[in-house]
């Protein structure tokens, strides 16, 4: 019992049982793959299809119900396979093995169309017949090459290349020689590839991406981006290896045109019963189809370079590697570069993306509200990032296995679900805008201190102090490293200081965050939860703010401005520099913060350059304890009133307040005190000088008034006298 | 170098000069091309026919038109060109001064053609063997 199908088979209608349809089927398609480098291939076996339409139709008249397999048989054999078209068709020399056979052919001149080649010669080889085909090539002993070969440096490696690329004479045993050309049909550049895709009988692409790598590679160097690298990113990315060695093979190899050069090139034994050709064969079929439509897009491109090249003065004649074929050669691996990079690029972006995203995946519960929003982050990672990565990633293997489906229905389906996802991530960003759009009223909220007139004030945190940090070599954490099972926390801690009014420190707490609306933001903020307590002269406060997974993340962020009085000592801990600033700004947002003037007239900034260290606060700012100052901009407008307060004489603070410049300023006015009182005390030397001659001469003239009054008398006596 | 080979070779050198002169006599169908030569006891395979066909006509040596049957789609009938006329008379004249020389050359040494039957009677015993 066999099933009967009805086929219609050029023009007719033939019921023809399954079986013998397969055969049918099988013997066509061998047909197609024998005669795949046919001129007029499609002709051959359209001719051979409608004989044997016809022998069908006669066997239906005679009688029969329907074609079985034993009528595909006979036909088959009547029309004979394509292994018995190869004895008989051949145009291919059948036995050529030895090069001396070429060559005696040679010589009688007609018959083969041989010429003398180089051949590996299988039936004398050593190791892989290279040298007894050279040999048998310049007819000479095989003996003197091996010996060449052995004691010269490259020896081995030429060997080897030779080894590679030098067809076997077994090859040609088998009816049809291989030899590289360069495959035409398959061009995407000048064939090369292609060509040695043929001749190793390996997918064409492989050999595209081994010259390609060097272009991949540059890709993920990403240091080559950015607008400062261009000259860089292009001699790296243009690896002058790889083109060269093209554009070498493109000038060695010749480019297959005739049918038996094209059957030289693939070298193939035909041998096409099996199911497998029949795959391979409808492959090639979609192939070629692909490079029709391609080929007119080339053809356009070809003639605009050739015309191009024209104009420049250039002849241009159809040697096939003329000037204007490199022309079309540069412009065609430019844009197949540029094209390249741009895919690769765009794959890598989406990859980026999708990962980032499956990464804040697991804290999405802490940001998006249940239902709708959740819903839109579903569909935009599934279909807007997705989607794309799915599709890029089919149509790379796709194009690697040859495999194309004119799947219209999937193609649609995929550009559908892309759009949804489109519309998906708009939601969502929009929905997220809004729920980040309004901003909370600022409550200022005096805590009270425990023991505000301490002397010195340490400001810390609960728990440890220690910071340690983690080198992860992928580090990927949107919020800071506290994440556990429902709650999440983050650094916005901000401690602000300013100088106090009375001699007492106090603290103000301002919370912030956003929300769909005011009063929604308002109850968040009331909701949040933050510590400051102080013990003795430690102040802790809360490393991070709680978000839990019902009071969602919207910007929370704290604000603790320590008010510090002239004279007294604070220490802000280390753990606090480390902080991150995590923040969300929807497209929407106004950040419209109901700032307090106050607080800025007295703020102290800049000081955050001395976490852990502690600082002195003096009527004119913040100082280290070695008396440098602290601070930056203490010295700013908003601080003239103060200025005058404390009589300060503005010339000096103004002066800069750099520790350098006050340094250098001190130093020069040193140095010209120290001239001053140089010169004040030389001049009083002189006038001591000067009175002291003086005396002298006084004492002198007192002296000589004495002798003349007592000349003759003893001086001892004189002196008694007086 | 086997005899199949070297007896396929030299068949195929005159095949396309066959088929010239079968479409020289008149318009032909590939079958009937393929039945007259059998006749002639010149074996050739349908699947052969066809490409040499198409090669030939791709050379402009021949051209086809379309007969209408009574039986299913019209069928191609081959007819010889100006230039196939002319090359066939190339071909023609070849193998006159072909058939010639073979003809001296075999007719000439009767003894010889006995030697090498003998010797292919005998390798093809060793191959048996």
């Amino acid at each position: 019992m066999k099933k009967v199908i009805n086929i219609n088979f050029q023009g007719r209608v033939v019921p023809i049982e399954e079986t013998a349809f397969e055969l049918l089927k099988q013997y066509t398609d061998s047909l197609r793959v024998y005669f795949a480098n046919e001129d007029g291939r499609d002709e051959i076996i359209n001719d051979i299809e409608s004989r044997i339409g016809e022998l069908f139709q006669e066997r239906i008249t005679k009688g029969s119900t329907c074609i079985t397999d034993d009528d595909v048989n006979a036909i088959i054999n009547n029309m004979g396979r394509p292994k018995d078209f190869a004895d008989a068709d051949s145009d291919q020399p059948q036995d050529s093995h030895t090069t001396q056979n070429a060559q005696a052919s040679n010589e009688y001149g007609q018959g083969f169309n041989t010429n003398k080649r180089l051949y590996r010669d299988a039936n004398n080889k050593f190791i892989g017949g290279v040298c007894s085909g050279i040999a048998a090539y310049f007819n000479i002993e095989p003996i003197i090459v091996r010996l060449v070969f052995i004691f010269s440096g490259v020896g081995f490696l030429a060997y080897i290349l030779l080894w590679a690329f030098v067809p076997s004479s077994d090859n040609v045993q088998n009816g049809v020689r291989k030899r590289l050309y360069r495959n035409p049909d398959e061009k995407m550049i000048a064939g090369v590839c292609s060509g040695i895709a043929s001749y190793f009988n390996i997918n064409v692409w492989i050999p595209r991406i081994l010259f390609l790598i060097p272009f991949i590679t540059f890709l993920f160097r990403w240091g080559h981006f950015g607008p400062l690298y261009f000259p860089n990113f292009l001699s790296f990315s243009f690896s002058p290896g790889a083109l060269i060695i093209y554009i070498i093979l493109w000038l060695v190899i010749p480019e297959a045109h005739s049918t038996a050069e094209k059957l030289e090139m693939k070298g193939e034994k035909v041998d096409l019963n099996s199911i497998k050709n029949s795959v391979v064969e409808e492959m090639r079929d979609v192939q070629q189809r692909m490079s029709k439509m391609g080929k007119e897009a080339r053809d356009i491109a070809q003639q605009k370079s050739k015309t191009m090249s024209a104009e420049m003065g250039y002849a241009v004649k159809k040697t096939g590697r003329s000037f204007g074929d490199i022309i079309v050669f540069l412009v065609k691996a430019f844009g197949y570069f540029i094209i390249g990079c741009v895919l690769l690029f765009l794959i890598g972006a989406l990859l980026f993306v999708a990962v980032v995203s499956i990464g804040f995946f697991p804290l999405k519960g802490y940001i998006l509200n249940d239902g709708w929003q959740s819903a839109y982050a579903w569909g935009t990672l599934l279909f807007f990032i997705g989607v794309p990565v799915v599709g890029i990633i089919t149509f790379i293997i796709r194009r690697i296995a040859k495999v194309k489906s004119n799947n219209n229905l999937m193609r649609y389906t995929f550009l559908a679900l892309w759009v949804l996802g489109i519309f998906c991530f708009v939601s969502l960003i929009y929905s997220v805008g809004s729920d980040f759009k309004s901003t909370n009223t600022i409550n200022e909220q005096n805590i009270s201190l425990s023991n505000p007139a301490v002397k010195k004030l340490e400001v810390s945190t609960f728990g440890s102090n220690r910071f340690y940090s983690r080198n992860n070599f992928f580090h990927m954490e949107p919020f800071a490293n506290f994440f556990d099972e429902d709650s999440v926390h983050i650094d916005n801690v901000q401690i602000r200081m300013i100088k106090s009014l009375n001699d007492s420190f106090s603290v103000i707490l301002v919370k912030m965050c956003n929300g769909r609306n005011r009063r929604f933001a308002d109850t968040l903020a009331d909701k949040m939860v933050f510590n400051i307590s102080q013990v003795d002269s430690v102040l802790y406060v809360d490393r991070g703010i709680t978000i839990t997974r019902q009071d969602k993340f919207r910007n929370q962020k704290v604000i603790v401005t320590i008010a510090v009085p002239v004279g007294k000592i604070i220490n802000v801990n280390k753990r606090f520099r480390d902080m991150r600033w995590e923040h969300f700004n929807g497209p929407w947002n106004d950040d419209n913060w109901d700032w307090n003037s106050d607080w800025d007239r007295d703020e102290v900034k800049g000081w955050d350059r001395h976490y852990g260290e502690d600082l002195i606060m003096k009527a004119d700012g913040l100082y280290t304890l070695d008396g440098h100052r602290a601070d930056t901009d203490w010295n700013n407008d908003n601080n003239k009133d103060w200025d005058d307060d404390t009589n300060q004489p503005k010339s000096d603070t103004t002066q800069g307040y750099r520790y350098e410049e006050t340094q250098k300023s001190i130093d020069s006015l040193k140095t010209i005190q120290e001239k001053q009182i140089q010169k004040m005390k030389d001049s009083l030397k002189k006038a001591k000088d000067q009175i002291d001659k003086k005396l002298e001469n006084l004492e002198e003239k007192n002296a000589a008034k004495a002798a003349v009054y007592q000349w003759p008398g003893n001086q001892t006596d004189f002196i008694v006298n007086i | 170098m086997n005899i199949e080979n070297t007896a396929s070779q030299m068949r195929k050198g005159v095949l396309e000069f066959c088929i010239l002169s079968v479409i020289k006599l008149g318009e032909a169908y590939p079958s009937d091309i393929i039945d007259k030569m059998k006749q002639a006891n010149l074996n050739i395979l349908e699947g052969t026919l066809y490409p040499l066909l198409t090669r030939l006509k791709n050379a402009e040596l021949l051209t086809y038109r379309w007969v209408e049957s009574n039986s299913g789609p019209p069928r191609k009938y081959f007819l010889l060109t100006e230039k196939g006329a002319a090359f066939y008379k190339e071909l023609e004249t070849t193998w006159e001064e072909l058939a010639n020389a073979v003809e001296t050359l075999t007719g000439k040494n009767g003894s010889d053609i006995n030697t090498t039957s003998t010797t292919n009677k005998l390798n093809a015993d060793e191959k048996s063997n």
